[in-house]
């Protein structure tokens, strides 16, 4: 199956198998990866990848090529779910050692691995390109699921300020990448 | 606020919201022109991001994927009016819909789009759960007279699904019921219904293929016809 994305996914909405096959091969690596990334966990994330797809499949109808891209789309759903998925498992660890309360791992040594880890040279360097802070804030909320008041208080800093870092941060990614805006 | 809402938009893209806040800024959404022409390109860039993390996926989970598809029906965009009969292609998927529906009740819950962390552990049924096994195995044999059986195993979970994909229609007093065998002898595992169907089997150890024969509707105690398939596990 050959063809722009967005249009292959249409195909998807229509319930074109081969089609939705298709969107796998291009995007099973991205969406595996990034849940692999978030819950750490490869059998986890690989549930993950699975329940993505099958939502994809079944909600391909909502897929609107006027409002976006189809490669978008997908990650959106990936990267909720994983995000879903770490919050929820935190939460039932956070149960179980209610009285045995340790420190989460060093967002410094967490953020560096990230960088480092990166595949993709560009998105490296447009991430080099960010302060520390918006770094740091992007790093822990995209890769680990943290929300902005967690990113506030790891990385010491006012909520607000996080926000607007966040922002910030999009908006020079988005510039550094090349997405139009 | 206003403001304040709209900044809102740089955690809303990477979900760095509580489940209160999205809902606000969802709701902000809609009203807000300039935050709708904004979130394309964020979310495009965070889709780049995403991306950037991609990872070999392990083998198999394509075709577990694609088999998950092959039996699981889609939301329709159409809304079809009273009295209006859908017709050709679209009946038959509706008649899939129809059989499958009820098999597959955990999944119908992933149809959510912004499903809430704690329902999205308790909606992932057991069928997910034996698909998505790293040992999960797929076995299919093609069915004289149309259609196909999948048999999916999992020894880890002591499980399998069996999916009777693109089955015949049979008439409502007849059913396709599922048998595991064991040295030759049949135990009846349960029912696939008049048509396509998925059925979850637990404690499958020991057994050495599911057949799958046309019984009288409710099932038979000893299969009462050649069976018209044998898949072994």
């Amino acid at each position: 199956v050959a063809g722009d994305l967005d249009d292959v996914l249409v195909r998807v909405a229509r319930g074109d198998e081969a089609a939705f096959a298709a969107v796998y091969d291009r995007l099973g690596a991205g969406v595996y990866g990034l849940a692999r990334r978030v819950i750490r966990d490869p059998a986890r994330a690989e549930e993950i990848a699975q329940e993505v797809f099958l939502q994809v499949w079944q909600t391909a109808a909502r897929f609107d090529p006027q409002r976006g891209r189809a490669r978008s789309w997908v990650m959106t759903l990936a990267h909720r779910r994983a995000v879903d998925a770490v919050r929820h498992d935190q939460a039932a660890t956070n149960r179980e050692r209610a009285y045995d309360w340790t420190p989460g791992p060093d967002h410094d040594e967490v953020s560096e691995s990230v960088t480092v880890l990166l595949e993709h040279e560009q998105v490296r360097k447009c991430l080099e390109g960010l302060t520390e802070l918006q770094r740091e804030a992007i790093d822990l909320a995209y890769y680990q699921g943290y929300t902005y008041a967690q990113c506030a208080s790891v990385l010491d800093a006012n909520p607000a300020t996080i926000k607007t870092r966040m922002r910030d941060g999009l908006v020079r990614l988005r510039d550094c990448m090349g997405v139009e805006s | 606020m206003t403001t304040d809402l709209h900044l809102l938009i740089g955690p809303y893209v990477l979900d760095a919201l509580e489940a209160d806040d999205r809902a606000r800024f969802e709701a902000h959404l809609t009203q807000c022109e300039q935050c709708r022409a904004e979130l394309s390109g964020f979310t495009a860039t965070a889709g780049r991001l995403g991306e950037a993390a991609a990872d070999t996926p392990p083998a198999g989970l394509r075709e577990r994927v694609v088999a998950m598809a092959a039996t699981t029906p889609q939301e329709h965009p159409v809304v079809t009016a009273l009295g209006q009969r859908p017709a050709g292609r679209w009946a038959s998927r509706l008649a899939l819909v129809a059989a499958v529906a009820a098999a597959v009740v955990g999944i119908g819950g992933f149809v959510v789009e912004h499903q809430r962390a704690d329902e999205l552990r308790a909606a992932k049924s057991d069928l997910v759960t034996v698909m998505a096994a790293p040992d999960a195995a797929t076995t299919t044999r093609e069915v004289t007279g149309g259609g196909e059986v999948r048999v999916i195993a999992s020894a880890q979970h002591d499980a399998a699904i069996v999916v009777g994909a693109s089955l015949e229609a049979l008439d409502r007093d007849r059913t396709y019921q599922v048998w595991r065998m064991d040295d030759g002898t049949p135990t009846s595992v349960g029912l696939l219904g008049p048509g396509p169907g998925v059925l979850l089997v637990k404690d499958i150890a020991g057994a050495d293929a599911f057949a799958i024969s046309v019984e009288p509707a409710g099932g038979s105690e000893q299969p009462t016809s050649t069976p018209i398939v044998v898949t072994p596990v």
